[in-house]
């Protein structure tokens, strides 16, 4: 037990790495039973290698990852039966068609072929893939493919679901299908992890979420907990041309008491409390040094929490 | 604990895939049957009658044992198609013990071996002759026993290099290993007259030739075994390649599909 809820996987010390790459470092996380988490990290910060360990396809390093008190290292075969995962890249052979790839997949998860039927058939008109269950995967869009991955995961219904970029390439409409899929199957009582590079799906999705960069977890906690780790209550965001010297990023933070201030591409971001007092001393200090493009104030989002956490943008 | 279910459904996986390649295979079984018709009756009026008095029938029985090769080797150069495209985590992932997840891919080979083969050897009753009963469970046994080997060692091949290149220079070796240095397309007597001491081993104990000397006793191409030894001996001698290939093929299946 933990924070009083049951822990459903728990990673302790794991390292992965690739030869010389080290791809994640020493990761600790608990994610408990039930619940929706969310691991956000742009592409190569560890959060696939994370989950693929999880699923047992990767063997930890150092460390061990358990899922259900069972470890990933020693008792791999028993955590399979626990876990199912809908890849980043989906996975199928080009030649095969959807509706075989699902039914194949309701066969080895151990559904009877009659209940294979009727479950692939629910869950492919659900994520309106029916109408293209004979064309062979290679003639699939990407999007459909992408529902093709996911749809396994939803036959499957296992206790700890892994959905590693789940709505990349899908519709607005698909999106939405998808997420309330996911949440669906945390209602029935499944773990769910979702790794994603979009900070609205993990606010949407994620009753918890880690950030993940350069393989090492910056921040955890609600969405909510984690826009209230920034210290100060604002953040304003002054657009200029040129670049900021670090003598007048320094005078400004004393001036506006600023908790941090960040400069990247043109951006300026304050973190401070009682912004709207903080904007006017703010434009007459940077006026004389630079040209001011734009300048606004917001709270912050998780976009800002990944921020302040890693310095840097997902996109980066 | 082995699953049969789990591994009779990897199996139908692959069968089902296998039917898809239906015309790759219509293509060899042309190929083989060209072999057979063309280049056996060719060469059956050029070779020398006190080695080999009919030829079309002795390479006739060869054809039979080597067709399970194509189709046996089909599953490894699938294997290394799906460790090119990453779908190898995707098996990797399902709740299937890694034992019967290889298992099943070296038995999937061997069902298509015997698929592929069952025409060959139908082919041999209707031009030769129809064996005893005892001696149909021994061209199974040694029809099954082959396949499981060929397919052991394409998956082998297949995991042992992530190289492309090298996969197909190991497949060609092994293939040329397999079917030049056997008893396939010469007789034993020329095989020892010929090779020196090594090839004469290799040649002697290469599963394909060991197979091919059982066809040949059990449809009598020669009255006097050619190889000197019984049916037994050689379901033993293939029983033993078998087991070792397969412990081969699945150890580094999973050794190096696992990262």
């Amino acid at each position: 037990m933990s924070s009083g809820r049951d822990v459903a996987i728990s990673i302790r010390n794991f390292v992965k790495r690739f030869g010389d790459i080290v791809a994640v470092r020493g990761l600790n996380l608990d994610i408990y039973d039930r619940e929706i988490f969310g691991l956000l990290g742009p592409n190569g910060s560890g959060k696939s290698t994370t989950m693929l360990t999880i699923a047992t396809v990767y063997r930890p390093t150092e460390g061990d990852i358990y899922v259900y008190g069972k470890s990933v290292s020693r008792e791999s075969d028993e955590v399979r039966k626990y876990v199912g995962i809908a890849f980043q890249e989906p996975k199928a052979m080009w030649i095969d068609k959807p509706i075989e790839i699902l039914t194949w997949h309701a066969r080895v998860i151990g559904y009877s072929m009659s209940d294979a039927r009727r479950v692939v058939r629910e869950v492919m008109e659900m994520l309106d893939l029916w109408e293209q269950r004979n064309k062979m995967f290679s003639e699939l869009s990407g999007g459909t493919r992408k529902k093709v991955e996911v749809a396994k995961v939803l036959i499957q219904r296992p206790r700890v679901a892994i959905f590693d970029e789940p709505t990349a390439q899908l519709d607005v409409i698909a999106k939405h299908i998808v997420w309330k899929a996911i949440k669906e199957l945390s209602r029935e009582g499944s773990t769910v992890i979702v790794a994603t590079n979009e900070m609205y799906e993990a606010e949407a999705l994620s009753e918890r979420i880690g950030i993940i960069y350069k393989g090492e977890l910056k921040g955890l906690g609600t969405p909510a907990e984690l826009k209230d780790k920034i210290p100060g209550g604002d953040i304003i965001e002054i657009h200029i041309e040129g670049s900021l010297d670090p003598l007048t990023k320094q005078m400004l933070a004393e001036k506006l008491g600023a908790y941090k201030i960040d400069h990247n591409n043109g951006l300026i971001r304050i973190y401070v409390d009682k912004g709207e007092e903080k904007i006017t001393p703010a434009i007459e200090m940077l006026s004389n040094k630079v040209k001011i493009k734009m300048i606004s104030m917001k709270e912050p989002s998780l976009d800002d929490v990944f921020m302040f956490f890693t310095g840097a943008r997902l996109g980066e | 604990m082995i699953n049969i279910r789990n591994i009779s459904i990897i199996i139908s996986r692959d069968l089902q895939r296998f039917w898809k390649y239906r015309w790759w295979l219509a293509g060899l079984i042309t190929m083989n049957l060209a072999d057979l018709f063309i280049f056996a009756l060719l060469f059956n009026n050029m070779v020398r009658r006190d080695l080999i008095p009919n030829y079309f029938l002795f390479i006739a029985t060869g054809i039979a044992a080597i067709a399970s090769f194509a189709s046996a080797f089909s599953i490894g150069r699938e294997v290394g198609v799906e460790i090119r495209r990453n779908y190898t985590q995707y098996l990797l992932s399902l709740p299937l013990s890694r034992i019967e997840l290889a298992f099943g891919r070296i038995l999937s080979g061997t069902v298509r071996g015997l698929i592929y083969q069952t025409p060959f050897i139908i082919l041999l009753f209707i031009l030769i002759d129809l064996p005893s009963p005892l001696q149909i469970i021994y061209i199974l046994i040694a029809s099954t026993l082959l396949s499981t080997t060929m397919s052991s060692i394409s998956i082998a091949i297949s995991t042992a290099t992530r190289n492309f290149d090298m996969q197909a220079t190991l497949r060609s070796f092994t293939y040329f290993i397999l079917f030049f240095i056997s008893n396939v397309f010469y007789p034993d007597a020329l095989i020892r007259q010929r090779f020196p001491g090594v090839l004469y081993n290799i040649a002697y104990y290469n599963p394909v030739s060991l197979t091919v000397s059982l066809f040949r006793i059990i449809f009598k191409i020669y009255a006097t075994p050619p190889s000197g030894y019984s049916e037994l001996h050689i379901i033993m001698y293939l029983a033993i390649w078998a087991l070792i290939s397969m412990f081969m093929g699945g150890y580094l299946y999973i050794r190096n599909l696992e990262k």
